[in-house]
């Protein structure tokens, strides 16, 4: 097994940005970094920005203030709802995120193969989206992010909505992809076992900003109020005020 | 932080620039314009309706609409822009291109014919009962001919793929961007424009002036089919009266409107599409808003068309 390597280049920095729809200030300053190598763990309530901040890193939206600094041409995205083209079969919506490389047809064909057989879907090839179960689109989703070898890899809520084993299929498939690939990694989730499994590094965010960091086995031990009581699910404490 | 439901209502009335301090209560589903109208005083109650507002009330409605029409025809000319420098520099995916040829012409034979032969029988009826009467028969031929080749054909096959086609589109799309497939080809960069957009217009004009004299051909044959029965007028004098009247120009004319035609109906359709954003319930309510863009402009556009060609000088 591959040992994941942290050297000290940022390949994420987030400094001071701000973000605003309309009235709403959905991200108030918020500054971290992510390292080669190292899986970071973004957490928080609903709404407190973490969606947005991997728009933000992907380009789909740009920041009001402040800068978001990604040092890698290539960012694979993991979706929440695995965003896979309906009218496309699965080895179609591979092929798409490969076809600005031009490779040839027996390159491209080789890419997909091992990306599918990565997440276990090599029999699926000419299946369409609709065909396949929550979890094999989401591994599907999953093998498109990594086609192009990305050195950055986002995960919207990658396992949200899924069975406890299938959960830990994902898991295991993150970590594993970690370990192959050196890639720096965020991970947006509210799954207590997929940011304890997975991440190296834990951020909670709340309100638009970040209020906690430390390891996952620091966060379960931690006296701050917001991650003590995110962590274990306390309905009193500091992250609902006003909000209920 | 707290976003009482009045608060986001004036958050989206501001953001439009169309406040005025109207107030209609908290309630947002017995009043379908309440979003735009509910103000609050000083203490964060909503303000309570007075005459003046009442009074206000569809003006500020037409600004909103007037205003969205405005941003959305904008958001047209961006992505036919964009359409047609793709074309120009040959980023042009022709296998997409041919596979919506397929959907958009092929499957739409069917429905224009109907439609075509329909307006055809209409037509020659109206026309015959009437010329038969002054003595006119033999102008049969030229007068519908005239109707179908310079009006009806271009017209029946736009509305046709307008609501057959616009709608479709319309609706994929804005389904892409609510599940965020329209963001996926944005992070693969793939440029939707050059993969959705780019494909359906290829397609669009080279199937609508297919469409539009297949119509136009079938609204003949069933002309004449009609007047024989209704006129007794034989098919060679109806067609002789057609050769008379029809010129070049009017084919010319003809074939422009059904390029006009496919432009607006791809293009509006896609522009709602790759605007809207929400749940499934936006789905239905951007496929309605495409379809009465693209109607209305195909009537604007074919009455300018018209009025460029053959007004009296």
């Amino acid at each position: 097994m591959a040992i994941p390597v942290h050297t000290d280049q940022k390949m994420i920095e987030i400094d001071q940005v701000e973000k605003s729809f309309g009235s709403h200030r959905v991200l108030k300053g918020i500054s971290f970094h992510v390292r080669a190598g190292e899986r970071l763990g973004l957490i928080g309530p609903s709404g407190c920005g973490k969606s947005t901040l991997l728009k933000l890193i992907t380009h789909l939206l740009e920041p009001d203030r402040g800068t978001v600094t990604v040092n890698s041409p290539e960012v694979g995205l993991v979706f929440q709802g695995s965003a896979l083209l309906n009218s496309l079969t699965v080895r179609e919506n591979l092929a798409l995120a490969l076809r600005r490389r031009k490779l040839s047809k027996k390159d491209e064909e080789s890419i997909i193969q091992e990306k599918l057989s990565f997440v276990g879907l090599s029999d699926f090839l000419n299946a369409y989206p609709t065909q396949l179960s929550g979890g094999q689109q989401k591994r599907t989703s999953f093998a498109r992010a990594i086609v192009n070898d990305p050195k950055i890899i986002l995960y919207d809520e990658p396992t949200t909505g899924l069975d406890p084993v299938m959960s830990t299929i994902i898991e295991d498939y993150m970590i594993k992809l970690g370990e192959e690939s050196n890639a720096a990694a965020i991970i947006v989730t509210h799954q207590y076992s997929t940011w304890t499994r997975t991440a190296e590094r834990v951020l909670l965010m709340h309100d638009g900003g970040a209020v906690w960091e430390g390891t996952p086995e620091e966060a379960l031990k931690t006296d701050n109020p917001f991650m003590r009581q995110f962590a274990h699910g306390y309905k009193e404490g500091p992250m609902l005020e006003g909000l209920i | 932080m707290v976003f009482p439901a009045t608060s986001c209502q004036f958050a989206i009335s501001s953001r439009l620039g169309i406040f005025c301090p109207l107030a209609y209560g908290e309630s947002t589903t017995s009043n379908p314009f309440c979003s735009k109208i509910v103000g609050m005083d000083s203490t964060g109650s909503p303000k309570r309706p007075n005459l003046l507002n009442h009074l206000l009330l569809p003006l500020n409605v037409i600004e909103d609409q007037f205003g969205r029409g405005v941003v959305l025809v904008g958001q047209v000319i961006i992505i036919w822009f964009k359409a047609i420098a793709c074309m120009l520099t040959g980023r042009i995916d022709w296998r997409e291109a041919f596979r919506q040829c397929y959907l958009i012409g092929n499957q739409s034979f069917i429905i224009v014919s109907l439609t075509a032969l329909f307006v055809g029988f209409a037509m020659s009826l109206q026309i015959s009962r009437e010329l038969v009467a002054f003595g006119g028969d033999t102008a049969i031929g030229g007068v519908v001919s005239l109707a179908l080749v310079r009006e009806m054909g271009p017209i029946t096959a736009g509305v046709m793929l307008a609501g057959r086609v616009g709608s479709a589109i319309a609706a994929e799309l804005t389904t892409m961007m609510i599940t965020e497939q329209i963001d996926a080809l944005k992070v693969m960069r793939v440029d939707p424009i050059e993969f959705l957009v780019v494909p359906r217009y290829i397609a669009g004009l080279l199937m609508m002036p297919v469409l539009s004299i297949y119509a136009m051909t079938v609204g003949l044959v069933a002309s004449i089919w009609i007047s024989m029965i209704a006129a007794n007028l034989p098919p060679a004098t109806f067609l002789d009266s057609v050769k008379q009247t029809i010129l070049d120009r009017d084919f010319g004319v003809h074939f422009t409107k059904a390029i006009i035609n496919a432009t607006l109906v791809i293009m509006f359709s896609c522009a709602v599409g790759l605007n809207t954003r929400g749940g499934a319930e936006d789905v239905g309510l951007a496929t309605t808003r495409a379809i009465v863009w693209v109607m209305t402009s195909i009537f604007i556009f074919n009455y300018v068309v018209t009025s460029l060609t053959y007004a009296p000088r």
